[in-house]
């Protein structure tokens, strides 16, 4: 097992390499030259002699390959350079971030789970009964509706009408509450239906069969084992769609007025601010990998066979 | 066994919903607390803006906000209602006779929000520290003209210029780079750019507590020279979203929202029309221009371009894409605007007919069985540029692009980043492309300027006119006569003939808008587009 996670972080190490390789490509090959975004954004009219001071100033003169060598032994070093609109260091103002988005994402997790796992597994269950048609309505309202629009119903009805929540800001857990319920509903879409499956796919499995025959006691045999098997999907689930939680809170920040990473990434956008835009890119890389792994080493847990098929096709 | 699992499947299902209904409602008992937040403080104003307010120094750009700045640091000349410039930190100011030295007498009751006295020492001492960065702060034309800065005795300063320049007493009127901060704001290496010590001003606002992209309050100065507002304190909220903006001041959450652009047309329309709100819409601040590049070969004949402009119904278009909240423009400069209010144009009215009429002439003939027309086997096409981001010009291109398939002429329309936009304008690389002027206190002279000015896309995409060289010679010498009647028939004769030969074409006057709760009184606009409207403004209890 010690083997195990060994080999899968070693992998990590070239996957962000060529993360690294990609976003710089992408900023290299894109038709904005980041010494003229860096003007455009401090307001200065950019002549050439300035553009080829500022060339200079940020190494863009030096071949590309030095350029990409030292742009990796700067981010190795959590050095994401200095932000083109505000001239404060980008991991500064980044990390100074980061705990809101965070916060929001962690809420959204744990209501998804908390409204997901009930519904589905009972939909699973109850194959065709009212909580089984209530999944299914849930699932395709929450996978087709926009993320924004959800949230101004919620705060239409929760803020204004009802009185109940804050329309925007952070601070306390009232919050909290409605940002995380619309960047939750995507995912609580998703794993209802996933576990629903999962279940329904569970049930017919002869491990089930052989535990009726042994006489156990129904809820033993539902809530031992077979919700601990059915939840395996969801787990690998929950690393892939990290994807929506980051690309989701961009969104949910911005009509929250929730003061994250997300929307400093907005701006960044808007203002062309080069630093900034990379440093989203690399850690959400980073990001996605330590998830996945993490993801492997839970699924693990739960199910040792992984490791051991792991040992068997070596 | 079956009524046992039964009961089972009630109590799983009635611990759900439970949970449910705690997630999603919260404690019903406890939100009461929120309500009573805003009877606390009567007298306090609660404003929602886009963006957070940035740093509080004088002397930089984006991202701090102009309406910000403009409440804590003040100008020596401030701009007022018909472009009126009238002494504010300075009592008054003499200009030399070959109009480079400006002397200003300081006024002798300021004190910035510490409490030191301002005075031409510390006059002398900013404008040193713009100096320092004059790559910088060289759009603003008068800047990289500043020959030397002297202190003449404690309330007199005097401003040497290389050449006269007219629009200096203008310019000193924008919110940056040339307003005051205070001894105590500047760095030890006193280079402002970046950043500053302290926000020390003199203004009518000191910024008392801050929290980057959440808030920012502003307490009265309590020292300040001039009137003393009566409102208390303004709390600026950062709510980037438009839709939530509206939402929030539906809410009760925000007294006061206004700007261009923060909250859309129909929102306006919508909140207007229940009766329960104030609301106020200002003087044009700019115009919306389109703008023909003569370097395109159909475009370079003033028959097409006057046959387009005939063919464009403003009163629809405003109606229909501002809700009437945007005005028909005749002219390229509101008429608000110094020196622009006797431009002699004939004003061009929709005219079907006449576009037609003018097309035709012009050797654009209609093929039978086609609707595009053609000369030379080249059908009439162009490319109209606009910015992706913005709703108003994509509607309104929309809106051309069907006008004029009915004249025959096939427009089509891309949409791209403000970034590309303003770089292809430069590069001269479009047929057609959206512009509006800086409005107040830039214009006429900035306008004028960018015309003349290589790189900036005007002086390419006027090319075609006969007379460039004259409009461009006038241009530089509006800016060099000291004689107020020369000045004027400059100005008329600039502007008039930019818009006679058709290549920028006024479609309408972009206003700001507010929208406020009914205990709010006394809004009213600052004639500066970049200044804070607060002037004035109270809280009735």
């Amino acid at each position: 097992m010690g083997n195990y996670i060994v080999k899968r972080m070693m992998t990590i190490i070239p996957i962000f390499l060529f993360a690294t390789l990609l976003t710089f490509g992408m900023i290299h090959l894109s038709p904005v030259d980041p010494a003229e975004a860096y003007l455009t954004a401090a307001h200065i009219q950019p002549t050439d002699e300035i553009l080829a001071q500022k060339r200079q100033e940020f190494g863009l003169d030096q071949p590309l390959l030095v350029q990409y060598v030292n742009s990796v032994i700067q981010i190795s070093k959590l050095d994401f350079g200095v932000s083109y609109v505000t001239n404060k260091p980008v991991w500064e103002e980044v990390s100074s971030r980061i705990p809101a988005t965070i916060q929001l994402t962690v809420g959204s997790l744990i209501i998804a789970i908390l409204v997901s796992v009930p519904i589905g597994f009972l939909a699973g269950l109850k194959k065709n009964s009212g909580i089984d048609h209530f999944s299914r309505f849930l699932s395709f309202f929450g996978a087709s509706i926009p993320s924004f629009w959800f949230g101004y119903l919620l705060i239409f009805f929760f803020s204004v009408r009802l009185d109940l929540f804050p329309v925007e800001g952070i601070g306390t857990w009232k919050h909290l509450v409605l940002p995380s319920l619309t960047l939750a509903l995507p995912l609580i879409a998703l794993y209802t239906r996933l576990l629903r499956a999962s279940v329904l796919e569970n049930l017919q499995e002869p491990y089930v069969l052989y535990a009726r025959a042994r006489g156990l006691h129904e809820k033993v045999i539902m809530g031992k084992y077979l919700l601990r098997v059915a939840i395996s999907p969801m787990i690998t689930g929950l690393g892939m769609n990290l994807g929506i939680l980051m690309t989701g809170a961009i969104i949910v920040e911005a009509v929250f007025s929730w003061p994250g990473f997300g929307r400093y990434f907005i701006e960044a956008i808007f203002n062309r601010d080069v630093p900034v835009i990379q440093c989203y890119v690399l850690l959400s890389a980073g990001l996605f990998l330590i998830s996945n792994l993490v993801v492997d080493l839970i699924q693990m847990y739960i199910d040792p066979r992984i490791s051991r098929k792991g040992r068997q096709l070596r | 066994m079956a009524i046992h699992r039964k009961k089972h499947q009630a109590l799983s299902i009635i611990v759900f919903i439970l949970i449910l209904s705690i997630t999603l409602l919260g404690c019903t008992s406890q939100s009461t607390g929120d309500a009573s937040n805003s009877d606390e403080n009567k007298n306090k104003l609660t404003v929602a803006w886009p963006r957070d307010i940035g740093e509080m120094n004088p002397h930089v750009y984006n991202p701090s906000q102009l309406f910000a700045q403009s409440m804590i640091y003040e100008p020596l000349v401030s701009y007022e209602e018909g472009g009126e410039l009238k002494p504010h930190l300075a009592e008054s100011w003499v200009i030399s006779d070959d109009g480079k030295e400006y002397v200003f007498t300081l006024r002798q009751d300021v004190e910035f929000s510490d409490g030191t006295q301002f005075n031409a020492e510390i006059v002398k001492k900013n404008f040193d520290a713009i100096l320092k960065n004059v790559d910088i702060h060289g759009w603003l034309g008068f800047i990289p003209m500043i020959d030397q800065t002297e202190v003449v005795d404690e309330f007199t300063f005097k401003l040497t210029l290389t050449e006269p320049y007219y629009p200096t007493i203008q310019e000193l009127a924008v919110v940056r780079p040339v307003r005051f901060l205070g001894e105590a704001g500047f760095p030890e290496d006193e280079d402002t750019s970046k950043g500053v010590a302290e926000s020390v001003g003199t203004g009518p606002w000191v910024l008392d507590d801050y929290k980057a992209d959440e808030f920012a309050t502003f307490k009265r100065n309590e020292n300040y020279w001039g009137e003393i507002p009566s409102v208390e304190e303004i709390k600026v909220k950062v709510i980037p979203d438009a839709e939530t903006r509206v939402l929030a001041f539906e809410k009760g959450d925000v007294d006061l929202v206004y700007g261009e652009g923060v909250i859309s047309f129909d929102s306006f329309i919508q909140l207007e029309s229940t009766g329960s709100y104030e609301t106020s819409i200002s003087e044009p601040v700019a115009t919306r221009q389109l703008v023909m590049n003569t370097n395109v070969e159909q475009l370079s004949d003033s028959r097409v371009r006057e046959a387009l402009h005939y063919g464009i119904n403003k009163e629809a278009l405003v109606e229909g894409v501002t809700s009437g909240l945007e005005e028909k423009a005749d002219y390229i400069l509101s008429p608000n605007l110094p020196y622009t209010s006797n431009v002699d144009v004939t004003t061009v009215d929709y005219n079907i007919e006449k576009a037609k009429q003018l097309l035709d002439e012009a050797g654009w003939e209609l093929p039978e069985g086609k609707n595009i027309r053609e000369k030379d086997g080249e059908p009439l096409e162009f490319d109209l540029m606009f910015n992706s981001a913005e709703s108003i010009q994509k509607t309104m291109a929309e809106a051309l692009q069907s006008e004029w398939a009915e004249l025959g002429v096939k427009l089509n329309i891309d949409g791209v980043e403000l970034a590309t936009q303003v770089e292809r304008f430069g590069e001269n690389e479009f047929d057609m492309n959206f512009y509006s002027n800086y409005g107040a206190p830039y214009d006429p002279h900035t306008f004028v300027n960018i015309v003349a000015t290589e790189g900036f896309g005007f002086n390419e995409a006027i090319s075609a006119y006969p007379n460039k060289d004259e409009i461009l010679q006038q241009i530089e010498a509006v800016k060099q006569t000291t004689d107020e009647n020369e000045r004027q028939e400059l100005y008329t004769s600039i502007l008039g003939s930019l818009q006679e030969q058709g290549a920028i074409v006024p479609i309408s006057y972009i206003s700001n808008v507010a929208i406020y709760q009914k205990n709010v009184s006394n809004f009213t606009f600052s004639a500066n587009r970049d200044a804070h409207p607060f002037e004035g403004i109270a809280i009735e209890e």
